[in-house]
């Protein structure tokens, strides 16, 4: 048997591209989605020609989003979530019938019959899922206020949309009746969806992860098995339903979200998101590289003078509608502010219920390509206000606070100052914990192993499961505000990046191995580096003499040491409840 | 969703459950994912999930090059090299003519040969992650061997692809497969670091800028009609491998290479075509038989053989039995072999069927024999005389005078040298036990009596006298050592070393006059330096500075030693 599997080639083109603007994007301080996006216009059918779509990017771009919710999913813990629900449902409403109406307004204006009109506006209301999910988790803000809001939003017009999808796919509909049902079924869906994955995230994951955590390849692959199931349910959901007579579709992004959202109720999530993340860049990439591939020259560009226009129109009523809202939902003016700029653009959802549209004769394809042009102006323009939003913040924000009130939503949220991190629990940090205890209000502690965690938890300590030279972790622990750090971890790279990160003031142990290795962390600040070995041999040498020369001394000195190791055998828990000696 | 997207999602799904049963055994994932796709190869299309099946392989061999480091040289022990070859030569021969048996012409009974021969990189060396870790023989043997017949396999998938893929004659082959690997040499050497420096402290750029070359690579090598697996071994060698310096870039591209290699395996156990589902009778009995016949000769005949060389060069029996016992599965490169073979003709279903399912048996079996290979090579040799000489010890060991009321040292580290120093200030006879040859220099320089063996091997003991020693000294931490070392039931006093306190508390229980746990001790050494910054007060620059100064004492004292001694120890 001869199988057909030349490798293709657009793949490597589209890979070569994009690395190639993205670095130079990165030369030139640009964010690299413009220069992906670009790099999809220059190779597709607009400017050069020389890739198309084929079933394998378009499956590599699919997985793109998919992981990228999935990633965002593993980061929400439900309790940091929950106290956003309301405000989030009052506000995405209301945000999308003004938009549409907005954007209908400007097509009429701009000349498009009432029908391209309104499906133009039920097109522009979303903002781009990728855009701002992928800047969130760049810029290490997704799980802040105004990023649980943005992504809060993003979701439920997730849902809107493919309730639109289905009502488009149907043809014209017959009446408000139908574009109800299929409303209310999607919605029970969801709801269902999401009921089943926090009921296993309590039940069943924790059993599951807990047994394959200590083995992180077998792990990774657990979490993608886990994630790929939603996905699939979503997708095949209709299949499902199928018997029962009911026509409904859930989109795989959502299920990939809830797949990871069960996750994060694990403390083993941290972990997997520095595994998830090298793939999701790569498929994000190809994701935002395909989206120009789909149209030609002539029909991207000929209405471009419109397209422009109602980009230079829509992104700033997008601002104020925002704004407007969630400002009247009391939120801070920073985070109105930084929650509204980051969803001014249009969303590759609007491409998709373009695609829809015209597939269902409802517009043709030049405005298909209107619509495809905005959304790339639009998401390639908004990434520079996400970029620099904390300092388009400091300039416009005194003037926007005349019009706005300052509100007063709180929320609660452990971060940690001043605390002492002691990383790896050891027989020697072991004996560190009790003192440290005394002395600093809150001692975290991090660790790769489960069942320290337990032991750790039961003792009263706080603790975070991960290995700290993931970056997140770090960040977690906020190294970068302890006082005292103790590392247990005798690898001088783990110990120099744990150095860097520590502020000038506070102290820092770490343990090692071998000289050299001890000399270099000294000079890259260590305030003292236990080398146990080194200890060890010392005082064995020291012994040996003793053996030699005097055994009565030498029975002496081994006795008090090996007193050492009774005590350390017989109170292991002892040193975690409270001090040795007091 | 587009129908390759479904299939993706079918196959991670299945397997799922298979990972969590192998894991609960604490088995290999690969063979998992075989019988995974076995499964799943009822419900998915396979044809859709070859070519993202085919970027696993080129990921697998990419990660492989990037390990293999052009600039130095490995330290090779020049018998594995010996039992290498003779490995892949008589087995493979025996593999080739189990094909015979069967009927199968030359050319695809070849591949029997090559399953049958090789051994896994990822199945045997992950098996022996601790022996290797604690630098025994065998240890370092089997990683050798592995090695040697990884490369061999790149090879034979050079040979490979120039056979069949274009009229070219091999040499033509042979000559594009050398350019690409000398480009990847220059790239290694003079633009890596640029790229890097480009990239900034981008991780995602690094990555996506590494797999850009692999793809480059995998491009030039199609166009050039040679196997992909060439060319992705080039781009790997093209990188050079600097985990300190980029951490996030080799953490990235291993989630990368497990995701396609995961579609790999299940991909490859999806076209297996199954014995009595799918097949008739007849022709599943005869493949059923093919891969028993094909699983003996791996399980089995090829730890015989690869012992049987390794004694014939002087090896300890016991250690040339483990290092073979380790060996016994099928690589994953007579995987990919055998599915680039499929892909191209060359072989039959069924051929590639039996190597297959003899690959996930013997995997799964390896690590079996792999946790019992202590009973399984007693109850060998107590039956078969095994042979094996003490011709490599005596060769390398030097015991000039007889030994009385002596110290034996095993293990000739950084403590071990402080130990025989002041064995020498004090005027005593002793005797050091190494194994690691890399040590082998500095002992034959610095010590007045060695033995360079095994520790757990009885002989060594015998050669060092033992019987007269009045003190062990075991600077080495390793718990089966220590076992061993208590079980002898020395006359002599024993002092051992080890990293857990509970663990030094036991060989305290059983015997051992002394046990320095240096945890515990740096335990309290951090304790008290803490009570004197808290308690007492004391600020932490000033304690930095002591130990800084304790240190450089402490260093400069080594180097003298080292002076006098005149010779550079580690």
């Amino acid at each position: 048997m001869v199988l057909e599997v030349a490798l293709t080639t657009d793949l490597a083109i589209i890979l070569l591209g994009a690395t190639v603007l993205g670095f130079l994007a990165k030369q030139t301080g640009q964010p690299t989605i413009v220069a992906y996006i670009v790099a999809g216009v220059i190779l597709g059918p607009a400017v050069l020609g020389v890739v198309g779509v084929t079933e394998l990017t378009d499956a590599l771009s699919e997985l793109g989003l998919a992981f990228l919710l999935f990633l965002l999913g593993i980061k929400m813990q439900l309790k940091e979530v929950r106290h956003v629900l309301v405000p989030i449902v009052k506000i995405s409403i209301p945000q999308m019938t003004a938009v549409a109406l907005a954007g209908m307004g400007i097509s009429v204006v701009l000349g498009f019959t009432l029908l391209e009109s309104i499906l133009i506006g039920l097109a522009v209301m979303y903002s781009s899922t990728a855009v701002v999910v992928k800047m969130l988790n760049d810029k290490d803000e997704a799980t802040s206020l105004h990023g649980k809001i943005d992504v809060g939003v993003l979701l439920v017009q997730d849902i809107v949309v493919v309730i639109l999808l289905a009502v488009l796919a149907a043809g014209r509909p017959d009446d408000l009746a139908e574009i109800a049902t299929t409303l209310a079924i999607v919605l029970v869906l969801a709801a269902l969806v999401t009921v089943a994955a926090i009921g296993a995230s309590r039940y069943v994951l924790p059993y599951i992860f807990r047994r394959v955590a200590d083995n992180t390849e077998v792990f990774f692959l657990i979490a993608l098995s886990w994630a790929f199931l939603f996905v699939f349910v979503s997708d095949e959901i209709n299949l499902f339903l199928a018997p029962f007579g009911i026509e409904a579709y859930l989109s795989i992004e959502m299920g990939a979200f809830l797949a990871g959202l069960a996750i994060a109720q694990l403390p083993y999530s941290k972990e997997l998101r520095d595994r998830v993340n090298p793939l999701t860049d790569l498929f994000v990439m190809i994701f935002f590289v395909t989206v120009a591939l789909t149209l030609e020259r002539s029909e991207l560009l000929f209405y471009w003078q419109e397209a422009l226009l109602a980009a230079a129109v829509l992104m700033p009523v997008k601002f104020l509608i925002f704004f407007s809202l969630i400002n009247w939902q009391r939120f801070s003016l920073e985070t109105t502010f930084l929650g509204s700029i980051n969803m001014i653009q249009i969303s590759e959802f609007g491409v998709i219920v373009g695609v829809a549209a015209q597939q269902g004769g409802f517009i043709g394809t030049e405005v298909l390509g209107f619509l495809t042009l905005l959304a790339l102006v639009t998401m390639g323009v908004s990434v520079y206000f996400i970029e620099f939003n904390h300092r388009l913040f400091e300039r416009f924000g005194p003037v926007l606070s005349r019009w706005a009130r300052d509100g007063d939503f709180q929320e609660s949220k452990k971060t940690y100052r001043d605390h002492a991190v002691v990383v790896g629990l050891d027989e020697v940090s072991n004996t560190a914990l009790p003192i440290l205890a005394d002395q600093y209000e809150d001692v975290l502690v991090v660790d790769r192993t489960v069942d320290h965690i337990e032991q750790l938890e039961t003792a009263g300590y706080d603790t975070l499961y991960g290995d700290v030279q993931n970056d997140t972790i770090r960040k977690d622990a906020a190294i970068k505000a302890a006082d005292f750090v103790i590392s247990s971890s005798v690898q001088p790279e783990v110990n120099k990046a744990i150095l860097r990160e520590t502020s000038n003031d506070a102290t820092v142990f770490v343990e090692a191995r071998r000289i050299d290795d001890a000399r270099e962390l000294y000079n890259a600040g260590a305030h003292s580096v236990l080398v146990g070995p080194v200890l060890a041999a010392n005082r064995l040498e020291r012994y040996l003499e003793a053996y030699f020369e005097d055994r009565a001394e030498f029975q002496r000195l081994i006795e008090t040491d090996n007193e050492l190791i009774k005590r350390n055998v017989n109170h292991p828990d002892a040193l975690l409840e409270g001090t040795l000696d007091e | 969703m587009s129908e390759l997207l479904t299939t993706i999602s079918l196959i991670f799904i299945i397997a799922g459950p298979f990972l969590l049963i192998g894991n609960r055994f604490d088995l290999p994932t690969v063979p998992f994912l075989i019988i995974a796709g076995i499964i799943a190869g009822f419900v998915v299309d396979e044809a859709l999930t070859i070519e993202l099946a085919r970027y696993g392989i080129a990921l697998l061999v990419f990660m492989f090059g990037i390990r293999v480091d052009i600039t130095n040289a490995r330290p090779v022990l020049r018998d594995s090299e010996i039992a290498a070859f003779g490995q892949v030569l008589v087995v493979g021969g025996l593999g080739v003519g189990l094909g015979f048996l069967f009927g199968v012409p030359l050319a695809e009974a070849w591949y029997l040969g090559v399953a049958v021969a090789f051994s896994s990189t990822m199945v045997g060396t992950a098996l022996l992650q601790t022996e290797i870790r604690q630098g025994l023989v065998r240890g370092r043997l089997a990683e050798t061997i592995q090695f040697i017949q990884d490369l061999v396999a790149i090879v034979i998938l050079l040979v490979l692809g120039a056979g069949t893929l274009a009229a070219d004659p091999i040499a033509t082959q042979l000559g594009y497969g050398v350019a690409l690997l000398v480009v990847a040499f220059l790239l290694n050497r003079y633009l890596f670091d640029v790229v890097g420096r480009l990239a900034g402290d981008s991780d995602e750029l690094m990555i996506i800028g590494i797999v850009s070359l692999l793809v480059l690579f995998v491009a030039a090598a199609t166009l050039a009609g040679v196997s992909i697996v060439v060319g992705a071994f080039a781009a790997g060698l093209a990188i050079r491998y600097d985990p300190v310096e980029y951490p996030g870039l080799f953490n990235g591209l291993v989630s990368i290479r497990d995701f396609f290699l995961a579609i790999f395996f299940v991909t490859v156990g999806a076209l297996v075509v199954l014995p009595f589902v799918e097949l008739g009778v007849a022709a599943s009995v005869e493949k059923l038989i093919l891969v028993a016949g094909l699983v003996v000769l791996t399980a089995v005949v090829k730890p015989a053989v690869t012992t049987a060389i390794l004694i014939a060069n002087g090896y300890e029996a016991r250690s040339s039995a483990l290092t073979s016992l380790s060996s016994d599965q099928v690589s994953e490169f007579a995987l990919i072999i055998a599915i680039e073979a499929l892909i191209l003709g060359l072989l039959r279903q069924s051929i590639f069927d039996a190597i297959i399912l003899a690959a996930a048996v013997t995997m799964i079996t390896s690590s079996l024999t792999q946790q019992y290979n202590e009973r399984i090579y007693r109850a060998v040799s107590s039956r078969i005389p095994l042979g094996g000489t003490h011709a490599k010890i005596d060769e390398l060991s030097s015991v000039p005078e007889p030994l009385s009321d002596h110290v034996i040292v095993v293990g000739y580290g950084r403590k071990g040298q402080l130990l025989v120093e002041a064995c020498e200030d004090s005027d005593r006879q002793y005797v050091v036990i190494e194994n690691d040859p890399a040590r082998l220099d500095t002992v034959t320089s610095e010590c007045d009596a060695y033995v360079f063996g095994d520790a757990i091997e009885t002989y060594t003991w015998e050669k060092a006298n033992v019987e007269e020693a009045t003190l062990v000294v075991s600077t080495v931490n390793s718990t089966p050592l220590s076992d061993r070392l208590l079980s002898f039931g020395f006359d002599a006093d024993l002092i051992l070393h080890t990293d857990d306190a509970a663990e030094g508390w036991t060989f305290l229980e059983r015997g051992a006059l002394y046990v320095s746990v240096s945890e515990v001790l740096a335990g309290e050494e951090l304790a008290q330096q803490l009570r004197e910054l808290f308690d007492d007060g004391r600020p932490p620059e000033q304690l930095r500075n002591e130990r800084m100064a304790e240190l450089n004492a402490y260093a400069k004292a080594i180097e003298e030693r080292e002076i006098t001694s005149g010779s550079s120890a580690r």
